[in-house]
């Protein structure tokens, strides 16, 4: 019986290095995570409709149901992008994840104040490329930096009561994501 | 012998290690939770700063979190008596709601799909539903139509309300003791 106190004690302590290990690397694992779920539905750099959730589930699960939602998948990799997003009536958000589902900035229709939300997405180095002593830059552009070159922008439109769905989902599916001219 | 007790060893190991981890992100999102009443919350899940067990039950549901800047999710799966949320009964659910621009009010399934229903509502948004005067809520889930606020449950055996709350200063504080007043949830009669 004494021999087994050893195994079981040296047992225990390997458990818990497995599971701290485990949570952590447990988003880098994950098959089926928020990027690949999405990843089935649209293509990088481009705007895709997300289908409205159901009783048979949704394409991001716990994904409220009141809200119509699109998704941009993007690469900074050939250059920053330039999000268009035009405002509803009500609620409008856009919310930005790393590859990895880390959330790094949320921007809503009243904090950005216009009826179109324009945002310019680089990476650290594109951002420290941009010409310092452009006026324009500071007071007109709303520069939002990404801490990895993949990740996730998604798009969302509150719908107050089921008539105003048509609209609100035409200029949610409006939005842009594209490389800027 | 020697050989069997590293076996063991490595058995242990594994299934504690595996055990836990499983255990600790099947359900919510990690320790840093607030709760009020029967409602529970993770602020952090949604920051940038959220917790490894938080990341890990996000990445393995698939899902992405609610970011904090953008609103804050609220789920019961209980009454505020501790029984489970159940679809057949009539759930009332009352009281005021912490300040929010908009919020919604969900009903699903245990694993978090819509029910279906005749009347195709599975929630409430805050400017659709009927206020009380003095600015509070009144609100009958069940699996039978009522007059003024009714959610269909569907007669689901098992339910979980979610209510989401928008562009609101709840959770930007970080600490449990601002856990805000929710409304109640009394389940009324069961058949």
């Amino acid at each position: 019986m004494k021999r087994l106190i050893v195994p079981i004690l040296a047992g225990l302590v390997l458990g818990g290095i497995v599971h701290l290990v485990g949570v952590l690397i447990l988003p880098y694992l994950a098959e089926k995570d928020a990027y690949s779920r999405l990843s089935a539905i649209g293509d990088v750099n481009t705007v895709t409709p997300i289908d409205d959730p159901s009783s048979e589930g949704a394409v991001l699960p716990a994904s409220d149901p009141a809200f119509v939602s699109a998704v941009c998948l993007y690469d900074l990799g050939d250059g920053p992008l330039k999000i268009r997003v035009p405002t509803t009536e009500d609620y409008t958000s856009i919310s930005f994840y790393t590859r990895y589902g880390m959330p790094f900035y949320a921007i809503n229709d009243r904090s950005a104040g216009r009826s179109v939300i324009e945002l310019d997405l680089m990476n650290a180095k594109q951002k420290a490329a941009l010409p310092e002593n452009d006026e324009v830059t500071v007071a007109d552009r709303l520069v939002v930096e990404s801490p990895s070159d993949e990740g996730v922008v998604l798009i969302r439109g509150l719908v107050r009561e089921r008539s105003a769905r048509e609209a609100i989902k035409a200029l949610v599916d409006a939005a842009g994501c594209d490389s800027p001219s | 012998m020697r050989s069997l007790l590293f076996i063991l060893t490595l058995a242990i190991g594994a299934a504690v290690g595996l055990g836990l981890t499983w255990f600790t992100t099947v359900k919510g999102y990690g320790p840093a939770s607030i709760r009020s009443g029967a409602w529970e919350a993770w602020p952090k899940a949604g920051a940038e700063d959220a917790d490894p067990y938080a990341r890990a039950a996000l990445a393995r549901a698939g899902e992405l979190p609610l970011e904090l800047a953008d609103g804050l999710a609220f789920v019961a799966s209980t009454d505020d008596a501790g029984m489970p949320l159940d679809g057949r009964c009539d759930i009332r659910l009352t009281g005021s709601l912490p300040q929010a621009r908009f919020w919604t009010l969900t009903v699903t399934d245990p694993r978090g799909r819509l029910i279906d229903n005749p009347a195709k509502r599975s929630g409430f948004t805050s400017p659709e539903v009927v206020w009380n005067r003095d600015g509070t809520l009144d609100l009958l889930l069940g699996p039978r139509a009522r007059p003024g606020n009714w959610l269909p449950t569907g007669a689901r055996e098992r339910i979980v309300l979610t209510l989401r709350l928008y562009d609101t200063p709840v959770g930007l504080a970080r600490r449990t003791s601002d856990a805000p007043a929710m409304p109640r949830l009394v389940t009324e009669r069961c058949p």
